[in-house]
């Protein structure tokens, strides 16, 4: 009997063990009743869970989803990194790897892959020459230290042929992230850069910096007693070949000079490109000064050899300036600036040869400096002063006109000649303003003779590659109230030689102001036909030395008499300079040549002497009576 | 330690043998609330045992020998050789007086020589894990605290405590402090529910008050569960009481009962506190197991009494949940006669059906509230 029907029945049983019927059918009615209503209970419990269960899965689906789709974002990502990612589990598993990993380390592509072992990685890349002859075992042993909790490495190695920055970091769950970046392409930039900081970029020779660093060495070991020298090297006749051939060829024969400076040199030694046509070496580790002579012989040798270059044959020459270390100079710039100054005294003295540095020249040159700066107080103290030297008509012997002569008075060394402070006042640019002051003072005396005498000046290179010429003679005249053809300018040869275009560009605007070109000083340079072809002077100034020697037997002569028809034929009038004998004149009256002066007509005078010289011939009868 | 038993209905006034213990210290009587309401019981009580402290309370049924009984009223008198006992209590007006009431109770027992308590409280207007832990607070882990909240049948409407001579009635909450060395109490305690469905995150509630599972209205969660049955809130909702636990202690469950819903609030109030943070899952009872939990509940309270040289008479106290009998219907007998059959012989067995059980926990060992379990307190005396 069941244990529940059992109680029921008891429960209606009486004392005297009747049953009450009606009440047992309503206690197990009850029973049946709480039985199925806790059948209908489970049941919908279990629907309700099935459906909950169900819920809970769509949204666990859907989350799943969601994840899926974040998780390829992260790919994504990751695969677009530059740098390779590699994450490991706590036991050592690869986990995650993105598509870069297999680039930066160049292994072939697939070859890492997730779920591989650490020691598998390494085993990967030993095989693909990483590690040199190193065994996986051995590599993996010492590797496996960024495992290690807390720990973080950050280095950089060469991997194969490739440099790779590597950076670790353990994590807390025991695994741990490796970064790897391809630093290949930027080291070599790098190292580019660094070159291209220390090196010339037309020669690839060293530049001023690394000579420094390389002198500085050379100090160094001298200490120890090893000798060295610096040569200063610089090329005759470069900016010709530059001027007249253009850059391009320029550029060409400095690295064929180049090629010739390294085949003299060994390896030890150190060629620079200091800019331009400059060079300098620095010979080390034998005897001095005897072989920084054989050195230098054999670069003028070697350099002075032609070249042919794009068609052209080209010759240059090489001064060398040559200082020993450490006897010329205890610090990297006073042996350079020594072997620069034995340069230049290689240049002033004939070209293509040799100097060592003396102590003298180091004192001319401080002599030098002093100079210069005489020469720009002389400016502002106002010592500069104008002579005048008549030039006159051979066929009426009128004066036709002064050329301006420059004269300095200095304070202590009395009257300097110009040949003394022109080169210096061109070399350090003080001719610009001195020139400018010059025509300015020019046009000023001229605006006190009478309209047809005209004043000439001499204007140099230096002043032509300077801009400001045009207006600084624009100025004058007008300031003067001097028509342009009462402005004489004389130039030389040297100012064709430099950039035609400009320079003709140049000569032309002043040609525009009415200003008379002369050229200066022909025959004695190029004397090229050329350039009495390139530009319509006005004049021809036959130079003095042909003058001299014209009634002496030679060529002088005939050169006299070709000028002068030269210019004849072109149009263009002839001036004799330094004419000081009658015969002289006769003869070049005989000619045919248009102009004279000299001391035959006069010195040099001030301006006052000019004007008194102008006044007692009276208006219109400027005449010499000569022979 | 003596006890006897006496019962007591509206109709037929007292039954069974005339009373023996004139001098019992203690008397423990538990009735349905209608019943408690009614007749002279009381002074007759006070006439037959003039030297005890009285302390009783409502249920939803009482549990005599090894029997579920409706409509009676059942009084243990108890005659202690060699321990002192003292009454405390305290009046409530809400949940939030439990922890008050607690410290309160806790301070007027306390002693040197305090060898446990028994607490009965009002049963719907308490928190009963408040109440606990206001005991606790004052009397320290190592006094146990078992009891049980009053109850109401399935009805849920009011719920009365009786001390001393006064009648019982709402708001009051009552403990029996046990004095002395001689005392011997063991405690076990059962639930056999088994959780069912998805834990739940508690997502929203205020100590005893449950809003939110998941993020979704635990109200609706129950309505849905209870289909037809969910009218019969908050009664029916004891079929499914919930087991929580703190995610970092999953050992430490506790399971709590549905004392009340407001539907316009959407609320749920608990017998004891739903921490927000706190897991929680359906349960749902078998018979088998509920008994089979009960039987182990008696004999871990029996067990746990310190053995003594020879068999002597002890007093069983079950309290078992409401929820349980409504689960169990007709069968709830099986547990009762499970657990009474775990005494040894000798053993008076009382008890009854209750809002809310408290002992100490099974493995934490500290007191606290228990809801859908049987609690078993053993009392007995060492010999003298």
């Amino acid at each position: 009997m069941h244990r529940l029907y059992a109680a029921q029945l008891t429960k209606v049983t009486s004392a005297a063990g009747e049953v009450n019927l009606p009440d047992l059918a309503k206690v197990v009615s009850q029973s049946y009743e709480e039985a199925d209503r806790d059948r209908t209970r489970t049941q919908r419990a279990m629907r309700l869970m099935a459906e909950e269960v169900e819920e809970a899965n769509s949204k666990l689906r859907k989350t799943i989803a969601a994840l899926q789709v974040q998780n390829d974002r992260f790919s994504a990502a990751l695969d677009n990194m530059s740098l390779g990612i590699a994450m490991y589990d706590a036991d050592e598993r690869l986990v995650v790897a993105n598509q870069r990993l297999c680039d930066v380390l160049c292994v072939p592509p697939g070859s890492l892959s997730v779920g591989m072992s650490y020691r598998d990685v390494v085993a990967v890349c030993t095989e693909a020459q990483h590690f040199g002859d190193a065994l996986t075992k051995e590599i993996y042993d010492v590797r496996r230290r960024v495992f290690k909790p807390g720990s973080a490495y950050h280095f950089e190695e060469p991997r194969g042929n490739h440099i790779v920055a590597v950076t670790t970091r353990a994590l807390n769950d025991g695994g741990c992230i490796l970064t790897f970046e391809d630093m290949t392409e930027r080291r070599k930039a790098e190292a580019q850069v660094e070159h291209m900081a220390q090196h010339d970029a037309l020669t690839n020779l060293a530049n001023r910096s690394r000579l420094r660093n390389r002198l500085e060495e050379s100090f160094t070991r001298a200490n120890r007693g090893e000798s060295f020298a610096v040569l200063c090297l610089d090329l005759d006749r470069f900016k010709a070949v530059n001027d007249t051939l253009g850059h391009a060829v320029g550029d060409e024969l400095l690295r064929a000079v180049t090629a010739r400076i390294c085949s003299c040199i060994r390896a030890i030694d150190t060629a620079a490109r200091l800019g331009g046509d400059e060079f300098a070496i620095v010979q080390v580790g034998v005897e001095q000064p005897q072989e920084a002579t054989a050195l230098a012989r054999r670069l003028i040798e070697e350099v002075s050899k032609a070249y042919e270059i794009q068609g052209h044959t080209v010759a240059v020459g090489v001064s060398i300036g040559i200082a020993i270390g450490v006897q010329d100079g205890a610090l990297p710039e006073t042996l350079l600036k020594n072997a620069d100054l034995a340069l230049y005294r290689a240049k002033a003295e004939g070209r293509g040869t040799w100097r060592f540095f003396e102590t003298e020249m180091d004192a001319r040159m401080q002599a030098r400096r002093r100079l210069e700066l005489d020469l720009r107080r002389a400016l502002v103290e106002r010592e500069f002063d104008l002579f005048y030297q008549p030039l006159v008509q051979i066929g009426t012997r009128e004066i036709t006109g002064f050329e301006a002569l420059l004269r300095w008075r200095h304070p202590e060394r009395g009257m300097v000649p110009p040949n003394e402070f022109i080169p210096l006042a061109e070399e350090t640019g003080v001719i610009v303003p001195l020139g400018a002051w010059v025509i300015e003072r020019a046009c000023e005396e001229a605006a006190k003779w009478p309209e047809h005498i005209s004043v000439a000046v001499n204007v140099s290179a230096v002043q032509f590659r300077n801009p400001g010429l045009v207006d600084v003679v624009t100025a004058a005249l007008a300031r003067w109230g001097l028509v342009g053809a009462r402005l004489e300018i004389e130039i030389t040869e040297s100012i064709m030689l430099q950039d035609n275009v400009t320079t003709l560009g140049i000569l032309r605007r002043l040609q525009r102001l009415g200003v008379r070109i002369s050229m200066d000083d022909f025959g004695t340079g190029y004397s090229s036909l050329s350039y009495l072809r390139s530009f319509p002077f006005d004049k021809i100034k036959i130079d003095q030395s042909f003058i001299r020697d014209l009634t002496s037997q030679g060529g002088a002569q005939a050169i006299v008499s070709a000028i002068s028809g030269l210019g004849r034929s072109l149009g263009m009038r002839t001036t004799a300079e330094g004419v000081e004998t009658a015969e002289q004149l006769t003869q070049l009256r005989a000619e045919g040549c248009t102009e004279a002066q000299g001391y035959l007509f006069g010195r040099p005078m001030t301006g006052k002497e000019a004007l008194e010289l102008l006044s007692v011939q009276g208006p219109g009868s400027h005449s010499f009576a000569c022979a | 330690m003596l006890c006897e038993k006496r019962t007591w209905t509206a109709d037929g006034g007292w039954v069974g043998r005339s009373p023996n213990l004139r001098d019992a210290g203690l008397v423990l009587y538990f009735g349905d609330r209608e019943v408690l309401a009614e007749g002279s019981w009381l002074e007759d009580l006070h006439g037959t045992y003039p030297k005890a402290c009285f302390i009783g309370c409502s249920t939803g049924g009482q549990i005599a020998r090894n029997e579920l009984l409706d409509g009676v009223l059942v009084a243990i008198a108890v005659r202690f050789a060699a321990t002192r006992v003292s009454l405390a209590d305290f009046e409530i007006s809400g949940p939030a007086d439990s922890r008050t009431a607690g410290e309160a109770i806790g301070q007027a027992l306390a002693a040197d020589d305090l060898s446990g308590v028994f607490v009965l409280s009002d049963g719907l207007l308490v928190n009963g894990s408040s109440l606990v832990a206001g005991l606790g607070a004052v009397l320290g882990p190592s006094v146990p605290i078992s009891g049980g909240l009053a109850g109401d049948g399935p009805h849920f409407k009011a719920t009365t405590v009786g001390v001393g001579t006064d009648t019982p009635r709402e708001g009051r909450v009552a403990a029996v402090g046990f004095y002395g060395s001689a005392i011997r109490l063991g405690y076990g305690s059962g639930g056999g529910w088994e959780s069912f469905g998805p834990s739940r995150l508690v997502t929203r509630s205020a100590s005893n008050l449950l809003l939110q599972l998941d993020s979704i209205s635990a109200l609706d969660l129950y309505e849905r569960y209870l289909g037809d049955e969910a009218s019969g809130l908050p009664g029916t909702g004891l079929h499914y009481p919930l087991r929580v636990w703190n995610p970092a202690k999953p050992q430490h469950d506790v399971v709590r009962t549905v004392l009340a819903v407001d539907r316009n609030a959407k609320t749920m109030t608990f017998a004891g506190d739903i921490p927000q943070g706190f897991n929680a899952q359906l349960m749902h009872g078998r018979f088998e197991e509920l008994v089979a939990a009960a039987a182990e509940a008696a004999t871990h309270a029996s067990s746990s009494l310190p053995p003594t040289a020879e068999s002597r008479q002890q007093l069983a106290i079950l309290v078992s949940c409401i929820g349980r009998r409504l689960a169990m219907g007709q069968a709830t007998g099986d547990e009762i006669q499970a657990a009474t059959a775990r005494f040894p012989p000798g053993t008076m067995t009382t008890g009854f059906y209750s809002y809310g059980e408290v002992a100490p926990h099974r493995i934490s060992g500290v007191c606290e509230l228990h809801n859908q379990s049987m609690t078993v307190t053993v009392i007995s005396e060492a010999p003298g």
